[in-house]
């Protein structure tokens, strides 16, 4: 069962298509990293998602259930552009109203646990006008954890937070799948730290989902290769490019595309009267990875 | 990952589910300072219009009194749907016009907060949350009515006008308009949803209907019948000092009748349409 299926998904506005055909399918259990520039149409499927918009076309499922489901969509916590809070309440009166919101019985106990999670549990009484944005974010979080929703959809939750912030973040969302097994669908611009939690990425692109992997696909297509540096960077390109399909010059350095072997690659310099100053073996990562697949698909 | 197997999905009952917005509205209503400060509104407003009665011209001379009963600041003596003066007009139907305010910033302040959309997430029923605002909105008015009698019987007692009345009359015409306020509630949450984008426009809209003015309006060109009473303004004023048991079933029936209309049309706009 997968916890978010899309099917043909569309969307416009005044005729201009946010979301065009969409199609998406999010694992039960997954962090589900959704790429994609900026008006891609990432937040727009998020909404459609929450109910917050009517879509055009398309099926919305989850957890096999259709998503206007008032019992799979009170087991739903979402995070989108705000976290949604009266700004005049304290975070506890706020927490207080989404808990009486969804029902949930031991009010202040859930509360507490939510706010620990958090790490805010010493806050509850600040107003959240008050609160900076990392504090913010992470009352955002507090309140779509409220319940143990079974699936989490968050639009940039990491946006403004510091680096400490962030590793918050990421502990939260790793113990939360990990302990009950909330399906979370996080949107985010900083793909070195999604690449460090997700499970499975979607990258949209003008309102279509042009590529849906697994994190081990993802790894499986990571593309090795070998950066150096010689005393004469044109020669060797050229000498380099007679011998390996794939080289370029990029930031200082000669990139050598997959090829396993960095020995092999200074001899080969080495016979061709070329001295090695500085190597290194790399790998593709997301970023790389998203931003050559978005050059690909602009040519 | 067995966890993951366990979640069940049980879609909670409508009396559970009102039961959670309403209880957010209501918690939202008593821990923020609005709710007090429109109940303070409506004391103040028939202990105004009392103490102009009690005052006096530029040469000391007394004016001519806006009322000479207590109870005409609480309702009209007999049932006059056109403009007859601000005597006529000026009573307990003045807390639906602040009323409407108090809903446009109660409900602006959903859309401007964004926690509409935790609502909205939770809640695919739509009618969830016009029933829960209309109910929310209602008793705040219903509220009003109350402190606006207590304000007005204050008042009353410091000027020293007159408190004779036929009892019943008069509490039938107070329950009357107490009744009505449902009706009110669910027309402005309806207006607001309409124009939940346009927090100015909401109050505006607010306003203007809640002054009557439209039934005004036609009571003044079509003349003083009780055809008007099928309107939340018309049935407001048929609650006066010469209600009876029927201006109760009249104001329930219509006050009932629009809820429903306005939960309706409501709900409909907000499945057809993006929420936020």
């Amino acid at each position: 069962m997968n916890a978010i299926e899309i099917k043909h998904l569309s969307k416009s506005f005044r005729g201009m298509y946010a979301v065009n055909d969409l199609n998406m399918t999010v694992p039960v259990g997954s962090i589900y990293g959704f790429i994609g520039e900026n008006g891609s149409g990432k937040s727009t499927t998020e909404k459609l998602i929450c109910g917050h918009l009517v879509p055009d076309a398309g099926e919305i499922k989850l957890f096999g259930r259709d998503y206007k489901d008032a019992g799979v969509r009170v087991r739903v916590g979402a995070l989108i552009e705000n976290a949604g809070c009266f700004p005049g309440s304290s975070i506890y009166q706020n927490l207080m109203m989404q808990a009486i919101n969804l029902g949930i019985e031991n009010r202040d106990e859930e509360i507490k646990r939510v706010l620990k999670i958090v790490r805010m549990q010493d806050n509850a009484n600040i107003k959240f006008k008050s609160c900076s944005l990392g504090m913010k974010q992470r009352i955002g979080i507090a309140m779509a954890l409220l319940g143990e929703p079974a699936l989490l959809i968050l639009d940039e939750p990491i946006n403004g937070l510091d680096t400490d912030g962030m590793k918050i973040m990421r502990d939260i969302l790793v113990d939360i799948t990990k302990s009950y097994g909330c399906t979370v669908l996080i949107s985010s611009h900083i793909l070195g730290e999604l690449e460090k939690i997700a499970t499975h990425y979607g990258i949209i692109r003008q309102g279509k989902m042009i590529m849906e992997l697994s994190a081990k696909e993802m790894e499986s297509r990571a593309r090795v290769f070998t950066s150096l540096k010689t005393d004469d960077m044109k020669g060797a390109l050229s000498k380099l490019k007679e011998k390996y399909d794939n080289v370029r010059e990029e930031d200082g350095y000669l990139r050598v595309y997959d090829v396993d072997e960095v020995e092999e690659i200074v001899d080969y310099l080495y016979k061709k009267g070329y001295v090695v100053s500085e190597i290194r073996k790399n790998k593709i990562g997301l970023e790389e990875y998203y931003i050559e697949l978005m050059s690909k698909k602009e040519k | 990952m067995e966890k993951l197997r366990q979640i069940k999905f049980e879609s909670p009952t409508f009396t559970k589910r009102i039961k959670g917005m309403l209880g957010v509205d209501l918690y939202r209503l008593f821990h923020t300072p609005l709710f007090y400060i429109f109940i303070a509104i409506a004391a103040i407003i028939p202990a105004m219009l009392i103490a102009m009665t009690g005052m006096t011209g530029p040469n000391g001379e007394p004016s001519t009194p806006l009322f000479t009963n207590v109870w005409q600041a609480i309702a009209a003596d007999i049932p006059i749907y056109g403009f007859e003066g601000i005597e006529k007009y000026a009573n307990m139907n003045m807390v639906f016009i602040f009323g409407g305010i108090m809903v446009s910033i109660f409900i602006g302040h959903d859309y401007k907060s964004g926690y509409v959309k935790q609502l909205f997430t939770t809640h695919a029923k739509k009618e969830d949350y016009m029933i829960s605002k209309s109910l929310t909105c209602a008793f705040t008015m219903a509220c009003m009515c109350v402190s606006y009698l207590f304000g007005g019987v204050i008042a009353g007692l410091l000027t020293q006008i007159s408190f004779a009345v036929n009892v019943g009359n008069l509490l039938c015409a107070i329950l009357g308009k107490i009744i009505m306020s449902l009706g009110w509630a669910s027309l402005y949450t309806f207006l607001n949803v309409i124009f939940r984008r346009y927090f100015g426009v909401s109050i505006a809209s607010s306003f203007f209907f809640g002054t009557g003015i439209l039934v005004i309006g036609v009571g003044s060109i079509i003349g003083n019948t009780p055809v008007l009473n099928v309107f939340l303004y018309g049935s407001s004023v048929f609650a006066c000092l010469s209600s009876n048991l029927w201006t109760l079933i009249n104001c329930l029936a219509v006050s009932l009748a629009w809820t429903g209309i306005y939960i309706l049309l409501g709900s409909h706009i907000l499945n057809k349409s993006d929420v936020y």
